[in-house]
């Protein structure tokens, strides 16, 4: 998890928020934590993720978008598909981000997911916020 | 009160130093089609004459005719009543001599409103190499200051590409001339002249033909037909922004990475926003046209310049020069579209400017992209 969606003032909870059956692979389940609308997905290749349901843009319910690939920069006239299942697009302005980094895709300067870890104990997803 | 002299107006010392290129300059063909018929095969002037071909045929209809009767300055007449811009040692007396001017690009709009509705696709060809020559040897000789935009017959790409290459080498040829048709730019229909202007280190120079919105074939303003010469004036810009938006969504600098383009005569205050709008798009939407692969303000900024004439007048010009400021003086370059009723004088222009800005927008972002470096 990066530095950045770490929260630095005060230590991190950690929180059951529900057995791994209960979470679909590829496609984002929202649970209240602490007040907070936390979308979790359960991924492909057995990884979770947790994500703030607000969408860096415009407060967007971002974990309502698409969960799919991206067409990555081509040739013109060439389309190539990548990152299956790992990018998120905000279901109201189409920002893409990378759900293992949090960032927005292909951008100098990208906006940021709010990500929280996420683990699996004991057949439960526990996130820390 | 007395009436400014455009030409004779006072230089400060910093006009002095300033080198100039006016990037848009009319000729005009004096006699019509008959002049260029030297310059093309006997069989095709005799079917101009047999059909009594004219370039009166390029009349702006009743509707877009000027209110004041002429496009053309009745003052830029020479001594024996010539029409302003007919004669290139009148061109280099009033206008380039005396505004100081290092380099004038002639941008002939004869040959561009037949190639790009007028005439058919063979008589087009023929047209465009016609007056291409009568410039070349008629125009061109009589001063190094002059630069030509040779005009390419937009109804077929191959056969523009093919006179590109014809006589793109010419020292005094700076920019390959576009008259526009209704495909926008970024279509690949254009390819084989961005390649053949590409080769010969020329930018694609477009300008409004005079067939614009007034003739089916021709780019159209947006929302529907204007009424008048005001209304169809104002809207021409529109045509700008459909085709910057058109090239960098197709990819065309990815796919002609040495290929520049100048606007000229489409206006520039509008760039600002489209680019905004552009550049918030591509962020949202880029999956659509990956090949977009950086932020649209990024390809304009690296291949399109506009020329500053007509330049927007708000009440303030200080409101003008914060624009400039904001869009970056790199895209901009001076033209005065002389002779025309509407033109720009150097000693005039964007004095709100400092003059690091004014030397770039006066000379050295067209120098980059005219082969003048």
């Amino acid at each position: 998890m990066s530095s950045i969606t770490e929260e630095k003032s005060q230590p991190a909870q950690r929180f059951d928020v529900g057995k791994v059956e209960d979470f679909p692979v590829g496609k984002f389940r929202i649970v209240q934590c602490e007040g907070r609308q936390v979308g979790v997905i359960r991924m492909a290749d057995g990884e979770v993720h947790a994500v703030l349901n607000r969408c860096p843009h415009k407060g967007a319910p971002v974990c309502k978008g698409i969960v799919g690939g991206t067409w990555p920069p081509s040739a013109v006239g060439e389309l190539g598909f990548e990152r299956d299942g790992y990018v998120l697009t905000c279901p109201w302005h189409g920002f893409e981000f990378d759900l293992s980094t949090g960032a927005e895709l292909f951008q100098e300067r990208p906006m940021r997911l709010r990500k929280y870890r996420a683990t699996i104990e004991g057949g439960s997803v526990f996130i820390l916020l | 009160m007395t009436v400014a002299d455009t030409r004779a107006a006072p230089k400060s010392d910093t006009d002095a130093a300033l080198k100039v290129i006016d990037c848009d300059v009319h000729p005009t063909v004096r006699g019509g089609l008959s002049a260029v018929y030297p310059y093309m095969p006997k069989a095709w002037s005799r079917r101009f004459e047999q059909k009594k071909a004219s370039v009166q045929s390029v009349a702006l209809t009743t509707k877009y005719q000027h209110p004041n009767g002429a496009v053309v300055r009745e003052d830029a007449r020479d001594e024996k009543g010539n029409v302003g811009g007919s004669d290139p040692r009148v061109v280099v007396s009033e206008h380039i001599n005396p505004c100081n001017i290092d380099f004038a690009l002639l941008n002939c709009l004869q040959a561009a409103s037949l190639c790009a509705a007028l005439a058919t696709t063979d008589e087009s060809i023929i047209l465009a190499s016609a007056f291409n020559d009568f410039f070349l040897k008629e125009w061109l000789p009589v001063d190094r200051r002059l630069r030509y935009a040779l005009t390419v017959a937009s109804l077929d790409p191959q056969a523009g590409a093919a006179e590109i290459r014809r006589i793109g080498q010419h020292p005094q040829v700076a920019a390959v001339g576009l008259p526009l048709i209704n495909v926008l730019m970024g279509s690949r229909y254009w390819w084989p002249i961005y390649e053949a202007a590409c080769d010969f280190g020329l930018p694609i120079y477009v300008h409004p033909s005079g067939a614009d919105s007034i003739y089916q074939g021709a780019p159209m303003a947006c929302g529907g037909i204007p009424d008048s010469y005001f209304e169809r004036y104002v809207t021409l810009c529109q045509i700008a922004e459909s085709n910057v938006n058109s090239l960098v969504c197709c990819g065309t600098f990815e796919k002609f990475p040495g290929l520049k383009v100048m606007f000229a005569e489409l206006g520039f205050t509008w760039l600002l926003p489209l680019l905004w709008r552009m550049d918030r798009t591509w962020r949202q939407l880029r999956h659509e046209t990956p090949w977009v692969k950086k932020s649209p303000i990024d390809y304009v900024h690296d291949h399109i310049r506009f020329t500053t004439q007509p330049l927007d007048e708000p009440e303030n010009p200080r409101h003008l020069g914060q624009l400039i400021e904001m869009m970056g003086a790199d895209h901009l370059c001076f033209s005065s579209d002389y002779p025309h009723w509407d033109n720009d004088m150097p000693n005039q222009a964007l004095r709100m400017l400092g003059p690091g800005d004014r030397q770039k927008i006066f000379y050295g972002n067209a120098a980059k992209i005219l082969r003048l470096d």
